[in-house]
């Protein structure tokens, strides 16, 4: 018996040393559903991955899911929408009176940055891209980087002032991907100009590297169309309509026959340049949240649509008709398709962008203005005009592109006053978010005015 | 001889009746067996009758006059064992008492052993079972609430499936776990809750706390070092019952009850809704120059129409209008319903339990077994659980070289849960709707929108299902091998397998499948964790030197995965499973593993057991860091002297115990996610393509947060332990924090987790257990106090970490405690124009207020600054029980202070009618004209006056006492139920929260809304239940 304990204790002190040993190796485990940024970047199906991770990361709520276009209608549209809804971050965008910690505005800035940061990392990898799809991929990530980089200038800085020095404080440029975090990232404020510089220069690239047609991703069009609205926010009108003009003269893209068909598609449209699409599995389509009703899938009826928009269309023109009535009030109908498109660069635009810059400049490139303003005033069920004015052009913008993100800056761009605020008061920009305030040291001192 | 005999007989039998009518007068001294100093208040009496007693006097001295015919006298005494003598021929009766088990000398456990109290060194709070044993609460979490110091804890709400907050000393995390250590019989427990929609379940609701002996919680370092990394949230060690040998006992158990909500708030009826949204419309038209009522060209446009055409909206059916009738201002006639919605979210909760146990055996084989059925329906509409476990304890002692056992937990908990506090579909924020909307219309179907204010609830309650299936089982089975007298080599393998299976369908009107024609999901996730270990124990007393020591290795691996199904485009609501849907929108499945890899070691010293060292450790290596910091060591030391051992002190009459304790070391937190450590990319999808895109930014340095923490401790006991104590303060100070620190949003990141910045928590413990009365009456009274003081110290260089919010308003700053309210302070109303006001709050440049009386009525212009904070300061609960020949009545009044909540649903109910949102009734006080002095703004439609968020004015005191608990029960005489063969009948009635004392003006003060509760955001109330009061009945038989 005294034999059998011995053995049995030395067996004990052997079986404690293997237990203690051989479990080292389970301790190196790996992610499942992830993978490591060292092996992300290291092929040409990887890097092309990581792109589709980028238009993923445009398509965030707080962006082009939809906020970024609700945005610009609440705090540009006083007088013409009202915000009915529950939620504190929009309803303090829509009555100017934002708090920097306001979460609307902080996601805004956050997503914008994501994409960026995976555009950043595409540019930086395009060595191993196959050499056919190197400049596709490029100009996709440059595309998307500037779209960026627009919006994030137009809403957190004062507006470009044509002919001026615009060295008003724009946003931090980041145009290399991060890899760790360092006193580096600290990066302040780049001028407005600098901004703009940055993103027309990227876009001009972009334009011609992308290809005609690229499915739902970013296409020359799109790079033009692009190019053409910077142009067109910064008072260039001349590259405003050139760059229109090549997207309307590539005839890669017609109006549709009424201007109810222009929405709610599931599928492109001949006139959508560029598009985002909705399907079950990702993403929440925030324009059907905010602009429509439940039955469609949205929130309460949020955004009400008032007189001081309504009246200004002609009782016969059939955009009139695409408002409707839900939960008692008026809503636009262009958001009615949870699962569909929301456009976002149409070819109506263009053509209007050409019409207000040849009518600017006294030109008639590509075509008259009344001609291109008689484009979508036809289509809408309307007279043709023989001549058209200035503020011809511009109503008939802002009836065509109504509720599609366009407001604010076209407030912005035409100086006019936002209910009693003038187009350039300090509560007409978001402020820079206050967790962004306190994580970047080099922000200190660069906070908008009034916050 | 013969006559002899009959004549002795007889005269027996004259001297013994003789002897019947006279009583005997008997006196004696009663002493301690363990120290022979006399005893007071020894309650001495005759066994069967319970008329005759008396109580020794100060020097241990009794008399007392008994029947002749009396054959044993009893000695009782607190703290003493009960001790029955047969009166024999002397009338002097000299009995020494040996002391039991008070809380001082019980048996605690600790990690990997077991130790005598008297011993400890470190600071543990035992709670035996039998102070929780049918707590009518759902968790075992909220039975152990008020019952030891310095242990905060909190449900959620008053759903009965929702999650609870523990905290012991405080929380020493920002970004990390701050939940302590759960282990049963050996095992850690999963507390992760594996549920994806609504809000997180607490898995701990499947353990059948009646099974449950005793709960000892590790709060010092001393203690929970030998737990290392897991240790500085504090253990909570749980032992379920064990048989003993002897005849077979078996217990059975009923409970019946019922509860209804502890509060209730007032919300405006129909008349008050409509004259107050109009005043509400009217003042909004007035500001923008517009008089609807005195100009009616006005009319059109105006609030008033606006507000007008909402009151028809709503009015469903009950809607009076006569488009003849129309003037201005009065579209709307009026309605005749008046709905209370509030109503309609509560029911009558019930409880019933059955439980019955079995537990015996022999010397070599012991059992203790169990089944049980719990169901709990909620005061929540549609909220409910139910609960069978099951339970087989065995040990057998093979011989005297091998003892072996198991211990195997079952149970199956079904949940009918509600959505979260912030859901639309929640029953709570059914108070949103207007009373004047009737809840159906005249063809019976509940009304939705555009009736209703926002989507309408009870479509939820009748048209989903959501069904969370919980499985689980734990077990742990150990072989132990006496090596030799006093070292012991044991081995064990526990196993947690913990299975969620949850299934919602969502009809086509709900708020999930309204557009979609209905919505269902289908999860099904599991935890399984693996733990063995082996470890030598030895005990040796070397003359006066007493050894005992622990060494061993232990490693747990835990995976968790999870499988995701949903779908939509369902035919027909009445077709429930996922095979009905006409579109599966989406499928995933995933895999979450970590390991840790541990070596630990503890050593005991004592000298006469009066002077005592602990010396505690441990190694551990998890996979959640990389090979830079994998390893950590935590070590602990500690210290006591039982003074009351000592010459001087050693016949004290009055101090009976006395020990001054100390410790100090080390412990850490891996309570993070796994690989944080690693730079990643994740799939993110678009337009049904796989994408990837950067979703972690690495930081290879990544290592343990620890805690050290000092503890200084004093053990007493007085007059024989009748009155006995604990008093502890304590120094926790938590560096290195795993921190998710935010980094500047332009890197694509808005944060990394690091190793910076420290949290500090100070406190301080008092418990006090006093035996009051003894005798035949019987007084107790236990008393538990503390303080704990949080405080975030450093942020590496950041001074607040705000997650930016409009709503909410939970930082972490320097210098306060975690998660202070940050915002604007409210100044009340201004007299001349209604106007909400705010203190302007501007700092100079050393961050002193400039003007402290400066008030703007623009919020933006407000500066935020610190308003109070979420976790109290104070804790307190106090005990009294009452026994008196088998009556027994018991009270624990709880409560808590310091702490603020935030009340985040009222800036949409209680909002001087900024929207259409029902109002509480306070709103009726809001300012009406110049002059008016009232904390309610001016009522404006559509307009922030003083609703915004961030905003003192929906801070409310958290503090409250509720008396917890009220049980009064009553043992039957032991004579009368021995004829029926039983053991022991208890029936007993019990209250739970029957009173509430507080200022907090909201449901109830005890509050985390569940889908707002992190470390930092706490304290928040939004649309939450208030916790459930109740009455139950029950009878508890023992065979």
């Amino acid at each position: 018996m005294y034999n059998m304990k011995k053995i049995k204790s030395i067996m004990a002190i052997i079986t404690l040393l293997i237990l203690g040993s051989s479990c080292t190796k389970y301790l190196d485990l790996k992610p499942q559903q992830n993978l490591d940024e060292s092996v992300a970047l290291n092929s040409d199906a990887n890097v092309k991955t990581v792109l589709i991770g980028a238009y993923r990361a445009m398509r965030y709520s707080a962006i082009y899911g939809g906020c970024i276009l609700r945005n610009s209608e609440l705090l540009g549209g006083t007088g013409e929408i009202s915000w009915q809804g529950t939620y504190n971050g929009p309803r303090e965008i829509y009555n100017h009176a934002i708090i920097a910690a306001n979460g609307d505005i902080t996601s805004q800035w956050l997503d914008s940055y994501i994409c960026i940061n995976i555009c950043n990392n595409v540019l930086s990898a395009l060595a191993v891209v196959d050499e056919a799809d190197r400049g596709t991929v490029e100009g996709e990530a440059l595309f998307l980087r500037s779209m960026m980089y627009f919006d994030l200038v137009r809403f957190y800085a004062q507006g470009y002032e044509p002919g001026a020095a615009n060295s008003q404080l724009g946003v931090p440029l980041v145009l290399t991907p991060t890899h760790g975090i360092s006193v580096t990232n600290n990066v302040g404020r780049n001028t407005v100009e600098e901004v703009y510089t940055q993103v027309l220069a990227d876009l001009t690239r972009a334009a011609t590297l992308l290809p005609d047609a690229n499915g739902y991703y970013a296409t020359s069009g799109a790079a033009n169309a692009l190019l053409s609205r910077v142009n067109l926010q910064k008072g260039n009108y001349a590259g405003a309509r050139d760059a229109a003009d090549k997207v309307i003269s590539s005839e890669l893209y017609s109006l549709t026959a009424t201007y109810a068909q222009a929405f709610n598609n599931t599928e492109s449209s001949s006139e959508d340049i560029f598009s985002t699409k909705f399907i079950p599995a990702d993403g929440i389509n925030q324009m059907t949240e905010f602009w429509s009703t439940t039955e469609y899938g949205g929130r309460d009826g949020d955004i009400e649509i008032l007189d001081g928009h309504l009246s200004l269309y002609d009782p016969s023109d059939e955009r009139l008709a695409m408002f409707w009535i839900g939960n008692d009030a008026y809503r636009s109908g262009k958001w009615n398709t949870q699962y569909g498109l929301v456009n976002l660069f149409r070819l109506a635009e263009m053509y209007l962008i050409r019409a207000e810059c040849n009518q600017r400049l006294g030109t008639e490139v590509g075509d008259t203005p009344t001609n291109d303003y008689n484009m979508t005033h036809t289509r809408a069920g309307l007279a043709a005009a023989e001549s058209v004015t200035l503020e011809d052009i511009l109503l008939e913008r802002r009836l065509e592109l109504a509720h599609e993100g366009f407001k604010l800056h076209d407030m912005k761009r035409l100086k006019l006053n936002v209910g009693d605020l003038p187009y350039n008061d300090p509560k007409m920009i978001f402020p820079i978010p206050d967790r962004e305030m306190s994580a970047n040291p080099a922000l200190k001192g660069q906070q908008n005015e009034g916050y | 001889m013969k006559k002899i005999y009959v004549l002795v007989t007889l005269m027996c039998f004259i001297f013994l009746h003789a002897a019947n009518a006279q009583n005997r007068l008997l006196s004696g001294l009663v002493t301690s067996a363990d120290d022979g100093s006399t005893i007071p208040g020894v309650s001495v009496t005759v066994k069967g009758n319970l008329t005759l007693g008396a109580i020794t006097d100060i020097e241990g001295k009794y008399q007392i006059s008994v029947p002749s015919t009396a054959q044993t006298l009893v000695f009782s005494s607190v703290g003493m064992q009960k001790l029955e003598v047969a009166i024999l021929s002397s009338n002097v009766i000299n009995v020494s008492l040996m002391p039991i088990a008070t809380n001082l000398d019980e048996i605690v456990v600790i990690g990997y052993g077991t130790q005598i109290k008297s011993k400890v060194t470190g600071n543990i709070s035992k709670v035996n079972g039998d102070l929780i044993r049918n707590t009518p609460v759902p968790s075992v979490q909220q039975a152990l609430q008020g019952k030891t110091a310095g242990v905060f804890v909190e449900a959620n709400n008053g759903k009965v499936s929702g999650a609870t907050r523990m905290r012991i000393r405080g929380s020493s995390s920002i970004t990390a776990n701050n939940e302590p250590l759960f282990i049963v019989d050996g095992v850690p427990l999963t507390t992760e809750s594996l549920n994806q929609t609504g809000a997180s379940i607490n898995p701990l609701t499947s353990i059948n706390f009646n099974d449950i002996e005793s709960i000892d919680v590790l709060k010092d370092a001393s203690s929970t070092a030998i737990y290392g990394s897991r240790g500085a949230n504090g253990v909570i060690l749980i032992t379920t019952k064990k048989g003993k040998a002897g005849d077979t006992k078996l217990n059975v158990n009923f409970q019946y009850g019922y509860s209804k909500a502890s509060h209730m708030r007032e919300f405006l009826n129909t008349d008050q809704y409509i004259s107050y949204f109009r005043e509400a419309a009217y003042n909004s038209d007035l500001l923008e120059g517009y008089d609807p009522i005195n100009n009616p060209d006005d009319y059109a446009g105006s609030w008033l129409q606006s507000a007008e055409k909402r009151f028809k909206r709503y009015s469903g059916w009950a809607a009076k209008l006569d488009a003849s009738q129309t003037v201005p201002g009065k579209d709307y006639i009026g309605s005749q319903v008046n709905t209370d919605w509030q109503k309609q979210a509560f029911q009558i909760g019930g409880l019933q339990m059955f439980d019955f146990s079995a537990s015996g055996g022999t010397e070599k084989l012991k059992y203790f077994a169990s089944a049980a059925y719990n169901k709990q329906e909620s005061i929540i509409v549609s909220n409910g659980l139910d609960r069978f476990s099951g339970r087989l304890n065995i040990d057998n002692k093979v011989n005297n070289f091998i003892d072996l056992g198991f211990t195997l937990s079952l149970a199956r908990t079904n949940i009918r849960q509600v959505s979260a506090d912030n859901a639309f579909s929640t029953p709570m924020q059914l108070v949103a709707m207007a009373p004047i909307t009737p809840i159906r219309d005249l063809q019976g179907q509940l009304y939705g929108t555009p009736t209703t204010t926002y989507y309408n609830p009870l479509i939820d309650v009748e048209d989903t299902r959501r069904n969370i299936l919980e499985t689980r089982t734990v077990t742990n089975a150990y072989v132990k091998f006496t090596l030799m007298k006093g070292l012991a080599w044991r081995n064990e393998l526990g196993y947690d397998l913990y299975n969620l299976k949850e299934n919602s369908r969502y009809g086509k009107r709900t708020d999930a499948g309204q557009g979609i024609n209905g919505y269902a999901i289908s999860n099904y996730g599991q935890t399984q964790n693996l733990v063995t270990k082996s470890y030598l124990d030895y005990l040796k007393n070397f003359g006066d030197f007493g050894v005992s020591a622990v060494l061993g290795t232990e490693f747990q691996k835990t995976s968790v995965d999870n499988t995701w199904v949903d779908g939509q485009n369902f035919s027909t609501d009445d077709l429930k499973t996922l095979a009905s849907a006409g579109l599966i929108t989406s499928g995933t499945s995933t895999l979450n593993e970590y390991a840790f890899l541990s070596y630990f070691s503890r050593a005991t010293f004592d000298y006469k057991s009066k002077y005592l060292v602990t010396l505690a450790g441990r190694i551990d290596e998890s996979s959640r860091f990389g090979s830079k910091k994998r390893e950590g060591f935590f070590p602990a030391v500690s210290a006591g002297w039982v003074i009351t051992k000592e010459e001087f002190l050693a016949n004290n009459s009055i101090l009976s115990f006395l020990k001054i304790r100390t410790s100090y070391g080390k412990t850490g937190n891996a309570g993070i996610g796994n690989f944080r450590y690693l730079g990643l990319y994740g799939v993110t999808p678009y337009n049904g393509q796989p994408g990837l895109a950067p979703t972690q930014i690495a930081n290879d340095n990544l290592g343990w947060e620890s805690t050290r923490q000092l503890d200084f401790g004093l053990d007493f006991g007085i007059f024989q332990n009748r009155i006995s104590g604990e008093i502890d303060y304590y120094v926790k100070k938590t560096k290195d924090l795993l921190l998710d620190v935010p980094v500047p949003g332009t890197s694509g990141f808005s944060v990394q987790t690091q190793n910076i910045g420290s949290v500090e928590n100070k406190g301080f413990e008092f418990v006090l257990n006093t035996s009051n009365l003894v005798g035949d009456f019987k007084w107790s009274t236990s008393f538990n106090f503390s303080v704990n003081k949080n405080k975030v110290t450093d942020l590496g260089g950041q001074q607040i970490i705000d997650q930016g919010s409009s709503r909410f308003m939970n930082v972490v700053k320097v210098g306060e405690p975690l998660g202070v309210f940050y915002g604007a302070q409210y100044a009340g109303v201004d007299p001349a124009n209604g106007d909400a006001i705010w203190y302007v709050n501007e700092k100079d440049a050393n961050g002193n207020i400039i003007n402290p009386a400066a008030t703007t009525n623009d919020f933006a212009s407000a500066n935020f600054v610190v308003l109070g904070h979420p976790t109290p300061d104070n804790m307190a609960a106090l005990t009294n029980t009452f026994e008196y020949k088998g009556i027994e009545l018991s009270f624990t009044f709880q409560g808590v202070s310091g702490n603020k909540i935030h009340l985040t649903g009222d800036p949409y109910m209680a909002a001087n009618a900024a929207w259409y949102d029902n109002q509480t009734t306070d709103q009726l006080a809001s300012w009406k004209k110049p002059g008016d002095i009232t904390n309610i703004p001016q009522a404006r439609l559509g307009y922030d006056n003083g609703d915004q968020g961030r905003n003192s004015r929906y801070l409310s005191d958290g503090s409250y006492i509720k008396l917890r608990s009220l049980t009064l029960g009553y043992e039957l005489p032991s004579d009368l139920i021995k004829k029926a063969k039983f053991e022991r009948v208890r029936i007993y009635i019990q209250a739970q929260n029957l009173l509430t004392f507080t200022k907090y003006i909201g449901w109830d003060p005890e509050v985390s809304s569940d889908f707002a509760v992190d470390n930092v955001t706490s304290g928040v109330d939004f649309y939450s239940a208030p916790q459930p009061r109740s009455i139950t009945l029950g009878i508890n038989i023992g065979l």
